[in-house]
């Protein structure tokens, strides 16, 4: 009975960070009791890929990635495989400078998240714009954008306490 | 393995095994994003597929979202009822005045419908298709800055279909354009690409109701004579059959050169129930027959 446990708990751990990253790319679409807010709600799956891929990409694979990608442009109706690549990619550039946002203090995480979403959001609305081969208002990317680098803190400390809780324990 | 130092250096447990895992992710990276693309390519050349898929998946996903959907509706239902205790005096004030004014509507109602039922009756008027509704509550608001979405809690079980008019009971909100089988998704008349066919209320004007992702869509093909002003009504004008006709939409308004925008009727940035309109006619000049040899067959 005890293995039974200690395996579960295992998978629990493994499964964490993806979890969370599913959990919160649902969040972003729910409606949330501000009106107004679906236009600009800020990518919260991309914050998750963003804090994982840069301290646990051990747990966070590509595949992974590309999954929350798929997932991502199923709940929001985006053509299918735009956020699949876009964050395949962000997951493979993050993780390669991973040693720039991880590991220092959470300003330089967060400066790294502030331009990670940036490049993100407008390379996002250029593949949307162009696979639709039609271009849509600016704007609520921008408000979006800069939303996402305001809320940031909030899930990244939730995320920094579950890795210390969960991850790190034991 | 074993070392680990703060959780935010997390990288120094992937550091003992670097040169394989360097390798293995830059292979699954070329991998992944090379499916990425196909599904990209897939998704123009294999809409249908695709779509249903999507369909597929948001059913799965439909019980999570509908999980996290509620404990949200209520918050906001405790707040809207807050507002609703502060306001309540103007807002009974407010309503005597409005029912005094509605009961005098009412009786002229009644009169007009006797007369429009004998008039319809001189002239053997075909009646227009029955409708019903299909009542869905919203557990998602999607599409972010890209386009304008909502998923919700019923689909072709409940006898939803692809095309219905989706409205709330102040007016239309928009179309379904995906139906799983226990949850679809509706494209807003605010959507950059929603198009819908509407018409002046009084006068009978037709236009293209044209959304752009902004609060307010745009009134296209309106033409050059029509005899418009600032609060005019608009509805759908049911061509094309697949919206039945005279759905309240919103009303006009004036932007300047010759542009139009429509104030839509329902507040669509606070949406939480749908009623999904069932209309008799199927969409499309075939059914519009099928739905007639119906009709007929009915009174043989």
């Amino acid at each position: 009975m005890d293995i039974f446990w200690q395996r579960l708990d295992a998978w629990f751990r493994i499964a964490m960070p993806s979890a969370t990253a599913v959990l919160l790319a649902l969040l972003g679409v729910v409606v949330w009791p501000l009106p107004y807010l679906g236009p600009v709600m800020p990518p919260l799956a991309f914050i998750a890929l963003f804090y994982w891929s840069a301290h646990r990409p051990d747990l966070f694979p590509s595949g992974v990635a590309f999954l929350l990608g798929v997932l991502n442009d199923v709940i929001n109706g985006f053509p299918l495989g735009v956020s699949a690549f876009l964050f395949t990619l962000a997951h493979q550039l993050i993780w390669r400078q991973r040693r720039f946002f991880a590991g220092h203090s959470f300003f330089m995480l967060w400066s790294g998240f502030a331009l990670a979403s940036a490049l993100m959001m407008v390379a996002e609305w250029l593949l949307i714009g162009l696979v639709r081969w039609q271009a849509t208002p600016f704007l609520p990317v921008l408000v979006q954008t800069v939303l996402a680098i305001v809320v940031f803190p909030l899930p990244c400390w939730i995320m920094i306490w579950l890795q210390r809780s969960v991850l790190s324990a034991g | 393995m074993s070392v680990r130092r703060s959780p935010s250096s997390g990288w120094s447990f992937v550091a003992a095994s670097v040169p394989w895992r360097g390798f293995s992710q830059r292979f699954s990276f070329f991998v992944f994003s090379a499916l990425a693309l196909l599904l990209l390519v897939l998704s123009h050349v294999q809409p249908e597929m695709i779509s249903s898929f999507r369909a597929r998946t948001i059913d799965t996903l439909a019980p999570f979202l509908d999980a996290v959907a509620r404990p949200m509706s209520a918050v906001e239902d405790i707040g809207a009822s807050l507002r609703d205790t502060v306001s309540l005096r103007a807002d009974n004030t407010k309503l005597r005045a409005e029912n005094a004014h509605m009961v005098e509507w009412q009786n002229a109602v009644i009169s007009l419908e006797k007369e429009n039922r004998e008039l319809r009756d001189l002239l053997h008027f075909k009646a227009e298709p029955s409708q019903s509704y299909i009542s869905a509550r919203v557990i998602a608001d999607t599409g972010g800055a890209y386009a304008r979405g909502l998923i919700v809690t019923a689909g072709k079980a409940d006898g939803v279909r692809e095309g219905m008019a989706a409205m709330t009971g102040e007016g239309l909100i928009g179309r379904v354009v995906e139906a799983g089988n226990w949850s679809s998704r509706i494209m807003l008349i605010t959507d950059l690409n929603s198009r819908i066919p509407v018409a002046v209320a009084r006068t009978g004007d037709r236009a293209i109701l044209a959304g752009d992702n902004s609060p307010q869509p745009k009134l296209l093909f309106m033409p050059r004579d029509a005899a418009v002003f600032d609060g005019a009504r608009i509805v759908t004008s049911g061509h094309g059959g697949i919206f039945p006709p005279n759905l309240p939409v919103g009303v006009l308004q004036e932007a300047g050169h010759g542009d139009y925008h429509v104030i839509p009727a329902a507040d669509i940035g606070r949406v939480n129930d749908v009623r999904l309109v069932d209309f008799d006619l199927k969409g499309g000049i075939f059914n519009s027959i099928e739905s007639r040899m119906r009709a007929e067959s009915k009174k043989k």
